[in-house]
């Protein structure tokens, strides 16, 4: 995946990238769903505070996720191996992604979550300073509601990044989300 | 490519705090302009114009990064300064505007210091120390500490 204004599209756990001039050949009746549920990825002026809102969110399987850039530059990144060794805290057969940087104001990237669990994800320059986020899709299970720390010492795991601490102070619990299904990052309102 | 710049960005980053001064005087020196047209409104020195040459590059070359990055400028620097710098930031009209020295919080803690670091010119009219959260190329929380050549109200006009 690369970075860009364009919109991306990635299915995680199931079929992978629908190309926006394929659509049209299978007719919009058949390919019509509901609106993305969006999460923006905002900044304050100065870029010293820095989040994902809202930081916490249900979905039910099979709905897609748009992360829409507002100001700074941002990523949004799966918790995966895959992901520069970062831990697994996304469900057992589910596709991780990475956006790559969204520079521009206005950019997206589309993520469809159709395996059920727990999927935390941080935005790459601004892991370090806590700007995390927590999707639960339909039940909460998988790696992702699990301990932070559940994979030290277990074979396969070396060179396995931690989640720093900064993140994991913010991270909304499973528990809020499945109450609230949108969790907004403190200070701010909807 | 990006990717790959950030990535080379990254481990200068890691490589620590051996990093070479550049040669800003040299680089002054360099100007392809003439220098009356690097005459600055405010001031009655010759700053530098966009771009300073030298070993300084781009930074929306190197990493993910706009060109002109509102509050700040368009940033020039030389990587093998990273990640203190000096940043050299211009302004829409290509002057220097301000010198940026980008400090990881991790090395305020480790009471790392950081001396000689060069200035773009002087003098200078006043200075700001912000935090920053991150982003590419100095991608952890640090502090700008930003000597600007302008004044505050000029400085105010790069919101956009």
């Amino acid at each position: 995946m690369t970075s860009g204004s364009r919109r991306e599209f990635l299915k995680a756990g199931g079929l992978v990238l629908t190309g926006l001039g394929i659509a049209p050949l299978f007719g919009t009746r058949l390919i019509a769903s509901p609106e993305p549920k969006l999460i923006e990825m905002r900044s304050d002026a100065l870029g010293s505070r820095v989040w994902f809102d809202p930081i916490g969110l249900y979905v039910p399987p099979g709905t897609t996720v748009r992360w829409i850039a507002r100001e700074n530059v941002h990523t949004t990144t799966a918790y995966h191996p895959n992901n520069d060794h970062h831990s697994l805290r996304i469900p057992d057969g589910a596709v991780p992604w990475d956006s790559g940087f969204l520079v521009k104001p206005g950019a997206t990237f589309d993520v469809t979550l159709t395996v059920p669990g727990v999927y935390d994800y941080y935005c790459v320059p601004h892991e370090a300073a806590g700007m995390v986020g927590r999707i639960v899709v339909g039940t909460a299970i998988g790696a992702g509601a699990r301990p932070f720390d559940y994979w030290v010492g277990k074979p396969g795991t070396d060179g396995w990044r931690r989640v720093p601490d900064a993140a994991r102070a913010v991270f909304p619990s499973v528990e809020r989300i499945l109450a609230e299904r949108a969790v907004h990052p403190i200070g701010v309102k909807k | 490519m990006k990717r790959l710049a950030l990535a080379t960005l990254t481990t200068a980053l890691g490589v620590g705090m051996v990093f070479t001064v550049p040669d800003t005087a040299a680089a002054q020196r360099e100007s392809p302009l003439p220098a009356a047209s690097r005459m600055h409104p405010d001031s009655s020195t010759a700053p530098l114009q966009e771009p300073p040459g030298g070993k300084y590059k781009k930074v929306s070359t190197l990493v993910p990064l706009p060109d002109f990055i509102p509050g700040l400028g368009t940033l020039y620097v030389d990587p093998a300064t990273l990640p203190a710098g000096p940043f050299l930031a211009y302004d829409h009209q290509g002057h220097l505007v301000s010198s940026i020295y980008m400090i990881p919080l991790k090395d305020m803690n480790a009471q790392k210091a950081f001396t000689d670091l060069k200035i773009g010119r002087a003098p200078a009219d006043h200075v700001d120390i912000v935090y920053n959260a991150g982003h590419p190329g100095v991608a952890e929380p640090h502090y700008h500490i930003v000597v600007w050549y302008v004044s505050a109200q000029r400085a105010a006009q790069l919101a956009k």
